[in-house]
Order: C-alpha cells, then sequence, then structure tokens
C-alpha cells in the first residue's frame, strides 16, 4: 500500500512538472514584428472561414509570439458557421470567403453586434479535376452549372450532363467517364461563392427552379468543410471533379489539375495574376469582420486587428499564397479600421 | 489360455494409433493456418509501426527538441506537440484523480460489501454496459453534462469546455474499466486471508485497508495504468467536448484560466495533421504517432512489469 | 465473564466508521448508475427537440440522403454504412481473432504463449487514431488501390475504413474467445485425448462447441464495438459531411460515428436548418440503442457459459 501511495505520489509530481514546464514554453520567434507588449494580455477568438484560417493564423502565430500573454483561438469551421458564432457574439473576429449575407446581418442586428468589414485579400476559386483527366481543360458557366447545379441530382457521368450543358449555354462534350465530386458543403463560404461567381442563380431561375433551390447546388456529392479533403478527393478517380479556393490548389498543384474557367471572355487559368486583375471569373475577396463593440473593451483585440491591417502584418496574405489587394484597396481598409477603432475607443 | 490374443502386436497396433500417422496433414495444415493468424496480426502491427517509423523519424531527427517545444503552427516547419502534450498529460491527471478513487471505491463496495441481491446484479451489469459504450456517445455526455452546464455556471466560457470538461469526460468513460479490473484484482485475493483477519477480530474495512487492498494492489496497479493509457489515446469524445484543432496560443494566465481555456490533446492534433494535405504535416503526424507510441510502450510495459514483478503466487 | 454481542461488536466510534466506509463505497457504486441515466438523460433530451424540430415532416429520416445542413437526415444511409464497416470488420477481426485465440490456447506452449500472447496486448492498446492514420496512408493507397485499380480508386472509401476497424477488434475478439475457451474444462480435453483423438479434432470438436456460447458473445461484442468506432471512420471513410445512399464499399460513405464526428468538428451552431446540430444526438441516441441492445444479447451468450461449469 505505501509502495503503491508513493508511486502515485511521485507520478502526480512528475506530470504536474511536465505539465507546469511545457505550459510556460514559448515558441520560437518568428520572423516580421508585431506591436509587442509582454504585458498585453486577453482573449482573442477568431473563426469562420477555412479559406482565410490559415492567413489568420498567420497573423496571429506571429502576433503571440510577441505578446505571448495574450489568447488567441482560430478556428475554420467555414463562414456561413463563423457568422452564426460572431452574431452570437461568442467570436470577436470573423473570417469570411464572402460578403456578410442579408439574414447575417439581419441576425447581427437583432444580437446587437455592431462590426466593421475589412477587405484583407483576395483569392479566386479553382475549378480542378484529377491531373489524369485530359479530356477536360475549359468549362464556361454553362457548364459548371450542368456539372454542379441544382439541376443535375443523379447525373453520375460526365456526359450525362451533355444535354444540360447545351440547354443553358454550355460548350458539352465532356468525356464518357464517371463523374465524382468532392466539393464545399453549404457552411463553406466558398460554396456561396461559387455560385454567385458563375451566375447559377439567374441559370437556375432562367430554367424554372424554385428561388430557394436557385442558390443551391446539386445535393448529391461529397461535401466537406476540409479543403484539405476535397483536395484530398481529387486523387481519387481518374475524372474526379471539385472546387476550392485557388490558394490551396495552388499549393497543391501537384495533386490536381485546374481546368480553365471562361466566364464570357475565353479561357482563363487561376493564377495570382489573373486574380489580381481580376481577368479570372472565379475571383472574390477575402474579409475579416470585426466585433467593435469589443474592440472598446478588449485592447488585445484592438492590437491584433491594427497589427492584421498594417503593412507588416498583411504580408500574412502573400506568405499564406494568397493574393494582395492593390494598395489603394489597402488604403481604404486601413482608414476605414482606424475611424472603427477610433470611434470604438472614444 | 484360449483366447489366442497376440498381445505384441495389439500393444504395437494402439501405440501407433496414439501416436498417430506422422503424415497428420490435415492437423498441421489446421495449425499452421492458425499461427498464420497470429503471424498476420503480427505483421501488420509491423508494417504499421515500420510506416510510421519510415515517416516519422526523419522528422524527429531533423527538429530535435523544437518539435516536443514548439506550439501548434500552420508551418510545418515550425509545428510541434508541446501544447497538445501538455494537454494529454493534464488530461490525464484529471482522469486519474477523479476516476481512480471513484473506480476503485466502487469495486471494494461491489466485492467485498455488496450481498448477492438483484440490485447488487444491475450494478454489475449496469458497469459491463458502460464499458460497451461508444466513446463518442461519452462524447455527447460531456457536452451536455459538462460544458453546458458549466457553462451555464460560469457565464463567460469561451465555446470549449476547457480541460477540466474534457478530463471529466475521459474519466466517466474509463470509469467502468477502472471497476471491472479493479473488481478483478479483489477478487483474485484468495478468502484465506480476509478470514485470517476477521478471526483477529478485525472490521470489513479494516480487513479490506490492511489485508485485501495490498494484496490486491498489483492487480489493481496494473489496470489504473492500462486505464490511464488508454485515455490517453482517447480522441472521439475531446472532439466533442472542445479539444481545439487548428492554431491557438495560451499565453500564461492563472491556472483556472489554464484548466478552463483552449486545449488540445495529442490525439487530436494527430487527427487534425492527418487531415492536413500537406505531406509535410503527414510526416509530422508519423512523428506524434511515434511519441504517443513511446509513451504508451512505456506505460504498458511498466505495468507488465510490475504486474510480474509484485504478483505473488498463492 | 460471559462474552456478549456487545463485545464482540466493538465500540461505537469503530462501528459508525465502519458504517461510514460503507456508505462512501456503496455511493462510488452509485455513480455508475448516475452515470446511465446521465447518458440516456443527454442523449433524450436533445434528441426529442430534434423530432420536434422536424415534425412533421417524417419522411426526412428515410429519403434522400444524410445532408443534415440541408435537412436531409436519412437514417438508413448512415447506418447500412455502420453496419458495412461493422461487416467488414468483422470479416478481418473474427478469422485473425479466433484463429489467435485457437492458437493461443490449444496450441501454443507456455513458453511460446510468453512470446505470442504480447502480440495481441499490444494491438490491443494501439489508439483508435493511430490505426485511422495507418488506413488512410497505408491500407487505402497501397492495397485498396491495387484491388479496384487507379480509374475507380477513390482515396476515401469504406473498405479501408472497415479494414482498419477490424484490425482494431482483433485483440478484443482474441481476448474474449480465449477466455471462453480457456474456461473449457481440462477433464473434457484430456476424455478426448484418451479416446485417441488427435489436437485439431479436440480442438475443433470438443472445445470449439463447448465454447460457442463466449465465442459468440467475443463476436457480438466486437461487432458492437466495430459500430461503435469513430476515429477510423472520420479520417478514412471520407464521412465529413453529406453523403448519399451509397452501399459501394469501394468508394466514400458516411457512417453513424462519422456523421456525429463531423457535426462535433464543426461548432455547434451551424448554418443549416434549425434541427442540424441536434441531429447528433438523436444518432447518438440510436447508435447507444443499438449497441446496447447488442451487448446486453450477447451477455445472454455468456451467462449460459458460466451456467453450465
Amino acid at each position: 500500500m505505501k509502495t503503491r501511495k508513493r508511486v502515485a505520489v511521485a507520478a502526480g509530481i512528475v506530470a504536474l512538472a511536465l505539465v507546469a514546464g511545457a505550459c510556460s514554453s514559448s515558441s520560437d520567434s518568428a520572423d516580421g514584428s508585431a506591436s509587442s507588449s509582454a504585458d498585453l494580455t486577453g482573449t482573442i477568438a477568431v473563426s469562420g472561414s477555412s479559406t482565410v484560417e490559415p492567413i489568420s493564423s498567420l497573423v496571429a502565430e506571429t502576433f503571440s509570439a510577441d505578446n505571448p500573454n495574450v489568447n488567441i483561438s482560430v478556428d475554420g469551421p467555414g463562414t456561413g458557421d463563423g457568422f452564426v458564432l460572431f452574431c452570437e457574439g461568442k467570436t470577436d473576429v470573423s473570417d469570411a470567403s464572402r460578403p456578410i449575407a442579408d439574414d447575417e446581418i439581419a441576425n447581427c442586428k437583432k444580437a446587437g453586434i455592431n462590426y466593421v468589414e475589412l477587405k484583407i485579400g483576395l483569392d479566386g476559386i479553382t475549378v480542378m479535376t484529377n491531373p489524369a483527366n485530359t479530356a477536360v481543360t475549359c468549362l464556361n458557366f454553362g457548364d459548371l452549372y450542368s456539372l454542379f447545379g441544382p439541376e443535375s441530382n443523379g447525373i453520375d457521368t460526365w456526359d450525362g450532363a451533355d444535354s444540360l450543358a447545351t440547354k443553358v449555354g454550355g460548350n458539352g462534350g465532356f468525356p464518357a467517364a464517371p463523374l465524382n465530386i468532392t466539393a464545399p458543403g453549404a457552411e463553406s463560404g466558398t460554396y456561396d461563392a461559387f455560385i454567385e461567381l458563375s451566375g447559377f442563380e439567374d441559370i437556375a431561375l432562367g430554367q424554372g427552379v424554385s428561388e430557394a433551390k436557385s442558390v443551391t447546388l446539386r445535393t448529391d456529392y461529397q461535401s466537406s468543410a476540409n479543403d484539405n479533403i476535397i483536395i484530398q478527393g481529387m486523387e481519387g478517380s481518374d475524372s474526379s471533379l471539385g472546387f476550392v479556393g485557388f490558394a490551396f490548389a495552388d499549393q497543391n498543384a501537384d495533386q490536381i489539375k485546374e481546368i480553365e474557367v471562361d466566364g464570357g471572355s475565353g479561357c482563363v487559368a487561376p493564377s495570382k495574376e489573373t486574380i489580381a486583375d481580376a481577368s479570372y471569373p472565379l475571383s472574390r475577396s477575402l474579409y475579416i469582420y470585426v466585433n467593435t463593440d469589443k474592440v472598446a473593451t478588449n485592447p488585445a483585440l484592438a492590437a491584433f486587428v491594427s497589427y492584421y491591417v498594417s503593412d507588416a502584418g498583411i504580408t500574412a496574405v502573400t506568405d499564406s499564397d494568397y493574393v494582395a489587394i492593390p494598395p489603394d484597396q489597402l488604403a481604404t481598409t486601413q482608414a476605414a479600421w482606424a475611424t472603427a477603432s477610433g470611434s470604438a475607443a472614444s | 489360455m484360449a483366447m489366442g490374443i497376440d498381445t505384441a502386436a495389439t500393444r504395437a497396433q494402439v501405440e501407433q494409433r496414439l501416436r498417430g500417422s506422422s503424415r497428420d496433414v490435415a492437423g498441421k495444415l489446421f495449425r499452421a493456418t492458425l499461427l498464420l493468424s497470429l503471424l498476420l496480426t503480427l505483421g501488420l502491427l509491423v508494417l504499421l509501426l515500420g510506416d510510421v517509423l519510415r515517416r516519422g523519424l526523419p522528422i524527429l531527427s531533423e527538429r530535435g527538441v523544437s518539435f516536443f517545444s514548439n506550439g501548434s503552427s500552420t508551418l510545418p516547419a515550425r509545428a510541434g506537440i508541446s501544447q497538445a502534450l501538455a494537454g494529454s498529460i493534464a488530461l490525464v491527471v484529471i482522469v486519474a484523480v477523479v476516476a481512480l478513487p471513484i473506480g476503485i471505491a466502487a469495486a471494494i463496495y461491489i466485492e467485498e460489501y455488496a450481498r448477492d441481491t438483484r440490485f447488487t446484479r444491475f450494478i454489475t451489469a449496469n458497469i459491463r454496459n458502460l464499458a460497451g459504450v461508444p466513446s463518442i456517445v461519452y462524447g455527447i455526455l460531456g457536452l451536455v453534462i459538462f460544458v453546458d452546464f458549466l457553462r451555464k455556471l460560469l457565464t463567460g466560457l469561451n465555446t470549449t469546455g476547457g480541460l477540466i470538461s474534457g478530463g471529466l469526460t475521459l474519466a466517466v468513460l474509463v470509469l467502468p474499466i477502472v471497476i471491472i479490473t479493479a473488481s478483478e484484482a479483489l477478487r483474485s485475493v484468495p478468502s484465506g486471508i480476509r478470514e485470517a483477519a476477521y478471526g483477529v477480530g478485525a472490521t470489513r474495512w479494516e480487513v479490506i485497508r490492511s489485508h485485501v487492498l495490498p494484496y490486491a494492489a498489483p492487480g489493481i496497479l496494473t489496470g489504473v495504468v492500462l486505464t490511464l493509457a488508454r485515455a490517453f489515446g482517447e480522441t472521439a469524445p475531446l472532439l466533442l467536448v472542445g479539444a481545439v484543432q487548428g492554431f491557438f496560443s495560451t499565453g500564461s494566465g492563472s491556472t483556472g484560466s489554464k484548466l478552463l481555456g483552449t486545449y488540445t490533446a495529442l490525439p487530436v492534433l494527430i487527427y487534425d495533421w492527418s487531415g492536413r494535405i500537406q505531406k509535410e504535416f503527414k510526416d509530422l503526424a508519423a512523428a506524434a504517432i511515434i511519441v504517443m507510441m513511446v509513451v504508451l510502450l512505456i506505460v504498458n510495459g511498466l505495468a507488465i512489469y510490475l504486474r510480474n514483478r509484485y504478483e505473488r503466487k498463492w | 465473564m460471559a462474552v456478549t454481542q456487545a463485545d464482540l461488536q466493538g465500540d461505537a466510534k469503530r462501528r459508525r466508521k465502519e458504517g461510514l466506509v460503507r456508505g462512501l463505497f456503496f455511493a462510488a457504486a452509485l455513480v455508475s448508475v448516475l452515470i446511465s441515466a446521465l447518458i440516456v438523460v443527454s442523449l433524450v433530451g436533445k434528441a426529442i427537440v430534434f423530432l420536434t424540430k422536424i415534425a412533421p415532416n417524417w419522411s426526412v429520416l428515410w429519403t434522400g440522403g444524410w445532408f443534415p445542413r440541408q435537412g436531409q437526415f436519412s437514417i438508413p444511409t448512415i447506418f447500412v454504412g455502420s453496419f458495412i464497416i461493422g461487416g467488414i470488420a468483422m470479416l478481418v477481426a473474427v478469422p485473425l481473432g479466433l484463429g489467435s485465440a485457437i492458437y493461443l490456447s490449444e496450441y501454443a506452449g507456455p513458453r511460446s504463449r510468453r512470446r505470442l500472447k504480447p502480440i495481441v496486448e499490444i494491438l490491443a492498446g494501439v489508439p483508435s487514431i493511430v490505426i485511422a492514420y495507418f488506413a488512410i496512408t497505408i491500407i487505402s493507397p497501397d492495397f485498396i488501390k491495387k484491388i479496384v485499380g487507379t480509374a475507380n480508386y477513390n482515396i476515401f472509401n469504406l473498405a479501408a475504413a472497415g479494414i482498419g476497424v477490424g484490425i482494431l477488434t482483433i485483440p478484443l475478439v482474441a481476448t474474449i474467445a480465449e477466455d471462453a475457451l480457456h474456461a473449457v474444462p481440462a477433464a473434457l480435453r484430456e476424455a478426448s485425448y484418451g479416446l485417441g483423438a488427435r489436437r485439431k479434432t479436440t480442438s475443433l470438436r470438443i472445445v470449439f462447441p463447448a465454447a460457442i456460447s463466449g465465442i459468440t458473445a467475443a463476436i457480438i461484442i466486437g461487432l458492437a464495438r466495430a459500430i461503435g468506432e469513430t476515429m477510423v471512420v472520420a479520417v478514412a471513410a471520407g464521412g465529413t459531411g453529406g453523403s448519399q445512399f451509397t452501399t459501394d464499399i469501394w468508394g466514400p460513405g458516411q457512417t453513424a460515428t462519422g456523421a456525429m464526428a463531423a457535426l462535433a468538428t464543426g461548432t455547434d451552431s451551424v448554418v443549416g436548418t434549425g434541427a442540424t446540430f441536434e441531429s447528433l444526438f438523436f444518432v447518438g441516441l440510436l447508435l447507444f440503442a443499438l449497441t446496447f441492445t447488442l451487448n446486453v444479447f450477447s451477455e445472454r451468450f455468456v451467462r449460459r457459459v458460466r451456467q453450465v461449469y
């Protein structure tokens, strides 16, 4: 009995020592400077888009290296889910790969949440397939609608979508191969952005689809909020199909094949240049939404966002392989933040 | 004698029959098939560990200490397991503090105090059923009871339930296992020991404390160690209760805020990293698995060593 | 002087302490009952909320696929997936587990037993997340790909997940089966050998049937464990969101546990029809009921073993 007690006590001491040691260790210093202050304390919760998550994570990492006493967590369950949390007041910053929607604005207003919208980067949506799929190189909006749209439930081969494609102005001519789709689900901002940028709503309404369904995709595909899984899904069959944020696709270019998109002015391949000058039809902006009420009471939050939109912090966008917003838009963002934080602080 | 049995031939025949023909093909085949199943199992284990070592060892040798002292990061070159390891250790400590006393006490009641009534049988059947409940259901229990309840109790809690909720959830998960293994250990104590103690006038508790527990201790200890190892490796309930995937940093705060704030655990980290697309993260996951398996092997080895060292034969 | 009962009982203080200690231990045992009650409460409460939210469109529970964010909660979709995983897992675990158990129990001498038994014990200690990693990095790309060919191969498939779950279940089946075989009295074996039977005959025709109740229990418990396994499915079966009804084991699919994990790794405030997150509890309740039934069913077999001997 005594031995057992002694062993238990010793184990407990060792365990506590390890916990204490590990908890107090700090991460190694990162490049870039942040407004550093070892006395800055507080808690910051960032959530939302899984597309913006890498950027916010990088900013948070750099920021917390210089401000070790601030608790930050960054999560990426999806733009939609992020807004739900944001408008319940549970998060301080909401990452978004699309602008806030009307019903979300209403929710925030109802809950009394005041926020500021800050554009921080540019991204595109890459439509992709397996590298072995040589038959498909370019798709226009009509093609995309016939493959992804709300009327395509049950079409499980590429050529099965041919008839629908020609009806809505697509080129068709798809190969006779199984159609395995892995793509974001309804919680993802990429999902909404894809529908909006490809003009599905108008095509669907023109086809007589109900209004509610016109802003949705087909429902019978493997959906995931996790972009990694979507990329891995491309590795599957030789004729897989999906879409994901450009940066993710670009980083894993060796595992997928990008499909060019024709928005009416010819087939354009996604690249940093074509996104920056908006020639790529599926280009979109990335945002962060900041709870301005919390900015007043949480100096750590204020410092964090100030760092985020500063010239030093915004480099995280390009460091994460996304496209930087042009200088004039950056100035607008910085001005918007200055106003919001200034008025909040007063 | 008028029987005329040739005893010599009969004896040889019987011996031949008993020894069996040396060409017992079916029997040898059968034995080989059975052994094959064991060896296949071993083979799978070796394949798994081999792949993990192949991918993970280069990371460990390259990164060295920084793998252990760094926290989570979006860049594979910087990502480390410090937060996850600290979280796992903290969770195991909480599980030990909560589940062990209650579990061993419950086992003592069942084995030493309870009479064989329907109620007692109900309790033991209930415990056996609890041991078979899927771990994710315990996660639901943790979410509803510990996280939501704690949130109501302490307004202003962030969305995760903190190490407390995670630890309590895991404690509830392993409790049936603690009870079952402790019960077996107690049952194996010979009744002579108890009777001798009663014989000199000890009360039941005194008998347990001074005679039964010391002799059951090695078995209980082995069970305890194996249970904690199980808690160390659990993932699903933690996902429900709020262990974080993704980046987070916790500054130094009071222990209270540490226990209630964001946290993660080693298996959750492995889950996170395995899901990431960059090949480097898959290798990092393998390295983290090596760390986890080493800890588990040490712990299991310790359990077996303790069992062999302190086992007394009756 | 006569010895009275009062003398034998000892002083009141000791007795009080005794009663207190007994009460404490009883309370500890009651905790287990409390836990069962809490499980049921936490499941049923929110499951009812779910059902009230989807009423009166009960058909969402069996039509379409499992797309919780779009209000499709096809229970058959996810439970068929669970049963497929369970089936594949048993195909792996029963031969390997039973084979190991029979060998260890009937054939292995003490020395080889000491060397071989740890294999099963070590595998029992491997956490499910490690097997999940194994499934996605080795089983799927190296084995399933070769079987299916690259044209139709999907890295996430039910077959790889099922095999992974099977590997996880081997130790459980092996341990319970071995206990059952061990419990067969030596007298039965000796009688068989005495009649001149060989070891194979004795094992298969005498010992195995004698232990059949325990072995059946092992299989049922293994099946329950396989159906309740979460991490392997969450990582390797591609069940990370919506899924159509599928029975194709070479493609991705969703199980009850995978669906729960997918809902869990979001946040508890999820976009979708109001009942999305609550579906987690409803599925959990069904899963609990299923595994509970299986476990209770298996106990009837175990009890029969105890009775006979």
